[in-house]
């Protein structure tokens, strides 16, 4: 389904004002971190930003959630559960780089075990994404498979036409479903206009080829080059918790008293040394060089091969975020020299 | 809450060799002190770690009292110099971060001083009163209390069956 | 730059140095460490205003270490070091994680360097270390490159922001850093860029006991700030590469510097200027004040 519309800025931001006076969640791209929308007038709507620092994963996969309180009575061990609160989220302007993020995500926690906690939250989140227009040497969405002006993964997609005006796609039944509402602010446009915005976006070029990165990392398991970048890496999970589609996490107990307490389910990054590290002492990845070959290898080749997607959605962030410069795209891009 | 009623709860991490022994002085001379402080005895003010003390306030302390051997009568010779300096910092940082100075305090007592002892806790007990109950760090913990609102009288049989198998 | 492309050839082909760790330009205005052990790679090291890595922090590292180590002897590791990071290795040196001898300090008259990368050198994007920068000129050194010149003016905004910060009540200052705390995300980089941040085993990664809880809630956030904090109090060289690292944007550097102030007031210590005298938490003197005590 696809069906073309054109909106003005104010009808949007209209439309925001009154799915926050709903109770809805509004989130909408600041410089650091995608920010909870209080006041309209925050809405930059800028397709010429660059992706924050930091994606919007941790509103469907938090930082720290508790998955479960226990309670120690006389006799046994009572588990109090934790509800979920549905609560639709709605997140404007997302790039088209994290819009796909969700997608990738639900294979992993729709695989062997479904987590309700991620897939109701999920359910509720609608995403409206946002055409983008410029892009910096940390970019690589196109190397991956997606563009500027992909619509994979959002429910709503924006291209902006002029200063004040909006094309809208409605790509899923999801998006429909919201915006049917606010058909009222909606016109009937010339698909040919939104066309030509598409075609002359500025694209990074295409950095490597994905199949050739698989083909390489299966062979090149022992290969010198990862000491190399062992050696710089400093173990920081900096490049795992900005990431779009890193889900990693740990289970942990903490406790209140002697009596009650909580499981908690935490954000855990395969840079940590500790993050292999058994209880007999026996840590397989126990050096930098064989942790940093596992996040590539997870990235371009296990995730291929269980899930047949690229777990990677081409943002930057890591490369753009790492403290001592690692790039993941000149890694993977050199990776034959 | 009502101020009247509430009563502070303060956690002293003291040594053994010192302040424990005048604190035993304090009671065999049947002095009297207030009862809201829990001792904890450790070997030497300088094996206090801060994280016992950021531990004390997680869990409910209003108030943190920090007591050793005087200068230059510490039995390891020289672990209460090693500690002072390290308090003078984590006391700067806490009052930095937005802890007000009175909620955590030092003092030296050696063996002798029972009557010290009583006195310094009362003197704790009195500031922390005036400062009232800690919530900052006590709102932490608000997503654990809407699931556990008080403590019943179950638990406390818990608790007194795990304290005597510990 | 052509003297320490030619220095550094010079001491690895003769065998002096195991290797070199220091920076390589990467895009017009971004730097990052390298680490050279092949003679013919020296002619990538760099030395300009983008170089913000402190590489103190690799000095520490066992892989770097263990590439130090023949089989008769012990070579010396070369370290490219701007006078600020070499306050960095003087205070490793104190607290006997690596020994002078051992190091070969190539360093340079540094008119400061940029506040992050892909930003124009000039007094608005200045590091806020190099605004009150007072070694333009390294401590110790053993070979020393550059001219002198000058760093550009700005405004000391860190100094400002916690004397701001001090006017507060108790009660604000806390909600301020609930406020940043609460970003936090616990990835640990401040921890991995501090050269300071040595230890093999973090007291946060012991999970029993666990004092400071894992998870990256209120409580865990304030207990790991703080206990970052105070492991660093009169320690902390001032580098503010933590700050730098973090990518919720945390302004870690506003404790680290408090503490300096309160070691420079009580103590009149600043961390990592001397050889010769011990640390200031490491040692005591029976002299020191006893006001905070009853």
């Amino acid at each position: 389904m696809m069906e073309e519309k054109i909106i003005s800025r104010d009808d949007l931001l209209k439309i925001c004002k009154d799915v926050i006076e709903k109770g809805h969640t509004l989130l909408s791209p600041g410089i650091a971190e995608y920010n909870v929308v209080k006041d309209v007038s925050q809405i930059k709507l800028d397709a010429s930003a660059l992706p924050t620092k930091t994606s919007y994963k941790s509103y469907v996969f938090p930082k720290a959630e508790p998955v479960l309180y226990y309670k120690r009575s006389k006799s046994d061990v009572q588990l109090i559960d934790v509800n979920v609160d549905g609560k639709n989220i709605i997140i404007l302007g997302a790039k088209p780089c994290d819009t796909n993020s969700l997608n990738i995500m639900k294979h992993l926690f729709n695989w062997d075990y479904s987590d309700e906690f991620f897939n109701l939250r999920e359910k509720h989140f609608i995403t409206i994404g946002l055409m983008c227009s410029h892009y910096d040497e940390y970019c690589f969405c196109t190397s991956i498979g997606l563009s500027p002006v992909s619509e994979k993964g959002s429910d709503i997609f924006l291209i902006p036409l002029d200063k004040n005006n909006f094309a809208l796609r409605i790509v899923t039944e999801k998006g429909k479903e919201f915006i049917e509402p606010y058909s009222e602010f909606l016109n009937t446009v010339d698909e040919t206009l939104s066309r030509q915005v598409t075609e002359n976006v500025k694209q990074p070029e295409v950095a490597f080829d994905c199949k050739e990165v698989h083909e390489w990392l299966g062979s090149n398991f022992e290969n010198p080059k990862w000491e190399g970048i062992g050696n710089i890496c400093l173990s920081c999970a900096q490049c795992a918790f900005v990431c779009p589609v890193c889900h990693c996490f740990d289970i942990v107990d903490e406790d209140y008293s002697y009596t009650e307490g909580r499981r908690m389910k935490n954000w855990d990054g395969c840079q940590f040394g500790n993050f292999t590290l058994h209880a007999s002492g026996h840590n397989p990845r126990d050096i930098q060089s064989k942790r940093y070959r596992q996040r590539v290898n997870h990235k371009f080749r296990y995730y291929v091969d269980k899930f047949g997607e690229i777990f990677c959605t081409g943002c930057g962030r890591c490369s753009r975020g790492c403290p001592v410069s690692i790039d993941i795209k000149e890694i993977v891009s050199n990776c034959k020299d | 809450m009502d101020k009247q009623k509430w009563e502070p709860k303060i956690v002293a991490f003291v040594c053994n060799w010192c302040t424990y022994t005048g604190a035993d002085l304090a009671g065999t001379s049947r002095m009297k002190y207030p009862a809201n402080t829990k001792m904890i005895r450790v070997m030497c003010s300088g094996s206090i770690d801060p994280v016992f003390i950021l531990k004390a306030f997680e869990r409910g302390a209003d108030g943190v009292l920090i007591s050793g051997c005087h200068p230059n009568d510490c039995h390891y010779n020289a672990g209460n110099f090693h500690a002072r300096r390290r308090w003078d910092f984590f006391h700067e940082l806490l009052d930095f971060i937005g802890i007000e100075k009175g909620r955590l305090q030092f003092s030296w007592i050696s063996a002798s001083e029972g009557k010290k002892f009583a006195d310094v806790i009362s003197k704790v007990t009195k500031d922390i009163k005036a400062l009232g109950p800690f919530t900052d760090y006590q709102k932490m913990n608000s997503e654990f209390t809407a699931f556990f609102p008080e403590e019943t009288a179950e638990d406390h049989e818990v608790l007194n069956k795990v304290e005597e198998i510990v | 730059m052509k003297d320490l492309r030619e220095h550094t050839r010079e001491l690895l082909e003769k065998g002096e140095i195991a290797a070199v760790i220091g920076y390589r330009q990467v895009s017009e205005m971004r730097t990052k460490p390298v680490i050279v052990t092949d003679p013919a790679d020296a002619e990538h090291l760099v030395f300009n205003e983008y170089c913000l890595n402190n590489l103190a922090v690799y000095l520490t590292k066992a892989r770097i270490k263990a590439l130090c180590r023949t089989k008769d002897k012990t070579l010396k590791l070369a370290i490219t070091a701007k006078p600020c990071d070499v306050h960095s290795i003087v205070a490793l040196i104190q607290e006997n994680q690596i020994h002078r001898k051992d190091i070969h300090i190539i360093s340079f008259n540094c008119h400061g360097v940029v506040k992050d990368f892909g930003c124009e050198f000039n007094g608005d994007n200045l590091a806020s270390k190099c605004i009150t920068c007072e070694t333009h000129k390294p401590l110790y050194f053993d070979k020393i490159f550059g001219e002198e010149k000058e760093t550009p003016k700005a405004s000391d905004q860190a100094l400002a922001r916690i004397q701001e910060l001090e006017s507060m009540t108790h009660k604000e200052r806390f909600e301020f850093f609930k406020g940043e705390f609460d970003r936090c995300i616990k990835c640990y980089a401040c921890r991995a860029v501090c050269p300071l941040c040595y230890c093999q085993r973090c007291i946060t990664d012991k999970a029993i006991p666990r004092w400071i809880e894992s998870s990256s809630h209120q409580r865990g956030n304030f207990s790991w700030n703080i206990v970052r904090a105070f492991h660093l109090s009169a320690r902390c060289t001032g580098c503010g590469e933590c700050e730098r690292a973090c990518p919720a944007d945390i302004p870690l550097t506003l404790l680290n510097r408090r503490m300096a102030i309160e070691a420079k007031r009580s103590f009149s210590y600043v961390s990592g200027r001397s050889l010769e005298t011990p640390t200031l938490v490491g040692s005591f003197n029976e002299k020191d004040s006893d006001e905070l005590f009853m």
